[in-house]
């Protein structure tokens, strides 16, 4: 094998300038997922220190089969699928339809990408304070429409699934921005040539769209539902900042947050169980893994099939 | 793949997975550290920086800062650098900085949760798992510790006959808050039976004034204000959650039931509407500016009323949980923030100094005098307006439910008391169908650890 970075010593060149990347990669990604499988069959509690001892599936079986507790876990399973569907079907469509109207040749499309893009550049923290805010019941500026018709909400403090509803719109809301980019960077390579052939053979707007637009972003599509599917199925931040830990609103990613660093019971004294919070996340993984390369091997045919 | 390349990747994996686990529970449980106890902490020779690690409570908050600043003045050596951080995160943060060796001085709440012979398969509370990993400074022998009252040293910061933390004070959480004047103005007397604040409640809600608030996003004061309704069912706490473990008590049985049907009438009828979206801190503003007549909560919120209306007049009673008044004079509550030293701490000696002044009774006075705690040194008085409300029922103190209750591995996420799986805050409305389910949820977790 020949590189043109020569021969001798600079063969190697290509290796060497990766190994940092490799290096990081090992340090910050693989290396401590490997620590997780590993801890995922023991007791670990994550102090320093403290005593740890190999116990097999112990975890795995506590998580998955183990009283009414892995009912309430395989809930949050399910929960997380469902919020997965919706959050992906929603952004993915919202962000398509928004990507379309500010890629056309109009007066403030700038402004609108500008606005449209800026919930993604605000911090969680942010994102949820304002939404804390804007759903205050006693007198927010939601409560306070909601009380022209005469009705009121609890909102984020109400029944679990209407929380649950409002974590799926502010978690659209948060990052429908970069769904919208991605397809606005897919739209602008194609050409306007193909555009305006198909006017001019009598195509209408439904077949220009259906004909021309949506096989040609197929990279774009592609890239929007891996990333949307694999950060719903991830996502946990939101309902830390929005709804704490609440019966009937748990994903799974916070159910591990919550198990790890003893926040579960709602006393300031419980375990940390990092060992369990570990199973828990090999579960996750597994089923964002099955997912995602399920979705992976769907798309990547569909997208030989279209464009060859 | 070549040979060498293969070597190369294992090589690069292997030292990856080392790094990762040098932050983890990797190496065998250290001795406790013994700290120095007979000799008085000195002055350091050297330019220190003390770490020190308090919860968010804003008087407690406000008075360190006072308190730091005299500290600093008096030690020109030493500069404390203060961190603070949300309650329900502070066991997180400190776990994480005392495996960091971030950490000289941290604030931890009086031990609790430990298991019993009769709990089965529980895991170690947090400050157990932090003294036998090691992480904290055994403090036996101090001489600031005899400032304070022995049985609070032991039951709230000795673990197998050694001292870990100085308990600094025990607040009730099973009292509530009433606006005096809204009372009067509606010819309201203070209620002493839960029919008489069911009444009351009526009364005002006629009036247009709503009953109740609590700072519901947090989720737990909705809950740990109705702990009063559980303890006038329940007085003896520490029986009740051994008869919850060994099957003498139940959630659904008829005693338990009659505290579902008064956790509704509280939840969905006393509860203000929107009060699920009042945050912890702000719900003691919110009473204080009259927009409501009561507030239940714990005896530390009470300088954060008189700091947001200081001429506001307001009192603080037993929840009356019962129809028999008697019932209704006990205090549920726990031991509070304490004071810990890191056993790892390279300035050991400045913050055992920083625990001695603080320890001073002059400078203890002024402390439960700004955070309205029970006093655990037994030279301070009870000066403040909580004290003297809490005061003609103090012999009847008992420490609650949440600190005995550890539930059993495998228990459903309704098995605990709570009112707030009533709606508007949950999904029930039904008393009976509710207290089944958490009886079947606790039920399954007993069976599992059989």
């Amino acid at each position: 094998m020949s590189y043109h970075f020569g021969r001798g010593w600079s063969k190697w060149l290509p290796y060497l300038l990766l190994l940092p990347g490799v290096f990081f990669y090992f340090l910050i990604a693989l290396g401590p997922s490997i620590a997780t499988a590993v801890y995922s069959f023991t007791d670990a509690t994550g102090i320093k220190g403290a005593p740890m001892h190999w116990i097999g599936f112990d975890n795995y079986r506590e998580f998955l089969l183990m009283g009414r507790a892995s009912v309430d876990n395989l809930e949050a399973l399910k929960r997380t699928l469902l919020f997965c569907v919706a959050v992906t079907t929603v952004q993915f469509a919202l962000g398509l339809f928004i990507a379309l109207i500010v890629n056309q040749n109009l007066k403030g499309t700038n402004f609108f990408r500008t606005l449209y893009f800026m919930p993604v550049i605000l911090g969680v923290v942010i994102q949820g304070l304002m939404w804390s805010l804007f759903l205050y019941p006693l007198g927010g500026p939601a409560a306070k429409m909601l009380a022209l018709f005469g009705m009121r909400s609890e909102f984020l403090g109400g029944p679990p699934e209407q929380a649950f509803f409002w974590v799926i719109a502010i978690q659209i809301w948060a990052n429908m921005g970069t769904t919208m980019m991605i397809f606005l960077a897919g739209l602008q390579t194609i050409p306007d040539e193909l555009f305006e052939a198909a006017r001019i053979d009598g195509a209408n707007t439904w077949q220009v769209f259906s004909d021309i637009t949506w096989p040609l972003l197929t990279p774009s599509v592609n890239t929007n539902l891996l990333l949307n599917i694999i950060g719903s199925l991830q996502a946990w931040q939101l309902f830390l900042v929005l709804v704490g830990y609440r019966n009937g609103t748990q994903v799974l990613g916070y159910l591990i947050y919550a198990t790890g660093f003893g926040q579960t019971s709602g006393s300031v004294s419980s375990s940390f169980r990092q060992g369990y919070a570990a199973a828990a996340s090999i579960v996750l993984f597994l089923l964002v893994l099955v997912i995602g390369m399920a979705v992976q091997t769907f798309l990547q045919r569909r997208e030989e099939r279209i464009l060859g | 793949m070549s040979k060498k390349m293969f070597s190369l990747l294992s090589l690069l994996v292997v030292f990856a997975t080392l790094l990762a686990a040098c932050g983890a529970p990797a190496t065998p449980a250290a001795a406790p550290v013994e700290g120095n106890a007979t000799e008085a902490p000195a002055q350091p020779a050297e330019k220190v920086t003390l770490r020190v690690l308090v919860h968010q409570n804003p008087p407690m908050v406000t008075f360190m800062e006072q308190f730091n600043a005299k500290f600093q003045e008096a030690h020109p050596n030493i500069t404390v650098d203060m961190s603070v951080v949300n309650a329900n995160d502070l066991s997180t943060v400190s776990q994480t900085r005392l495996s960091a060796n971030d950490i000289d001085v941290l604030d931890i709440f009086g031990f609790s949760n430990g298991a019993q012979p009769y709990m089965k398969q529980v895991d170690s509370p947090n400050w157990q798992q932090l003294i036998e990993a090691g992480l904290l400074m055994d403090l036996t022998g101090q001489e600031f510790l005899k400032n304070y009252d022995p049985a609070a040293i032991t039951d709230a910061g000795s673990y197998n006959g050694k001292t870990y933390a100085v308990n600094l004070g025990r607040v009730i959480y099973s009292g509530i808050y009433y606006n005096k004047q809204l009372f009067t103005d509606n010819n309201i007397k203070v209620p002493t039976t839960w029919s008489e604040l069911v009444a009351a409640c009526e009364t005002l809600k006629a009036a247009n004034v709503p009953c109740m608030t609590a700072g519901g996003k947090d989720g737990w004061p909705i809950f740990v204000g109705a702990y009063g309704l559980l303890g006038s069912i329940y007085p003896d706490q520490a029986t009740l959650v051994e008869g919850l473990w060994t099957g003498s008590i139940k959630w659904n049985d008829a005693k338990s039931l009659d505290m579902w049907t008064k956790m509704q009438v509280y939840a969905r009828d006393m509860m203000e509407e929107g009060a699920s979206g009042v945050a912890g801190d702000a719900a003691p503003g919110r009473f204080a500016s009259g927009a409501v007549a009561m507030f239940p909560g714990g005896s530390w919120y009470a300088p954060a009323i008189e700091a947001a209306q200081p001429a506001f007049d307001w009192g603080y009673i037993p929840f009356p949980g019962s129809d028999n008044a008697a019932d209704n004079q006990y205090w549920f509550g726990k031991y509070d923030q304490g004071w810990a030293i890191a056993a790892n701490t390279p300035n050991a000696e400045a913050a055992k100094l920083y625990l001695a002044e603080f320890s001073d009774p002059a400078s203890y006075q002024t402390f439960v005098d700004a955070v309205g705690f029970i006093p655990t040194q037994p030279t301070a008085k009870l000066n403040t307006k909580i004290g003297a409300e809490i005061a003609p029922f103090l012999a009847n103190f008992h420490v609650g439910y949440e600190q005995y209750w550890i539930g059993p591995k495998g228990a459903g996420q309704f098995a605990n008391p709570w009112a707030s799986y009533f709606k508007p805050f949950g999904t029930d409305d039904d008393p009976q169908v509710l207290a089944d389910k958490v009886q079947s949820d606790l039920q399954a977790g007993l069976d599992a650890v059989k």
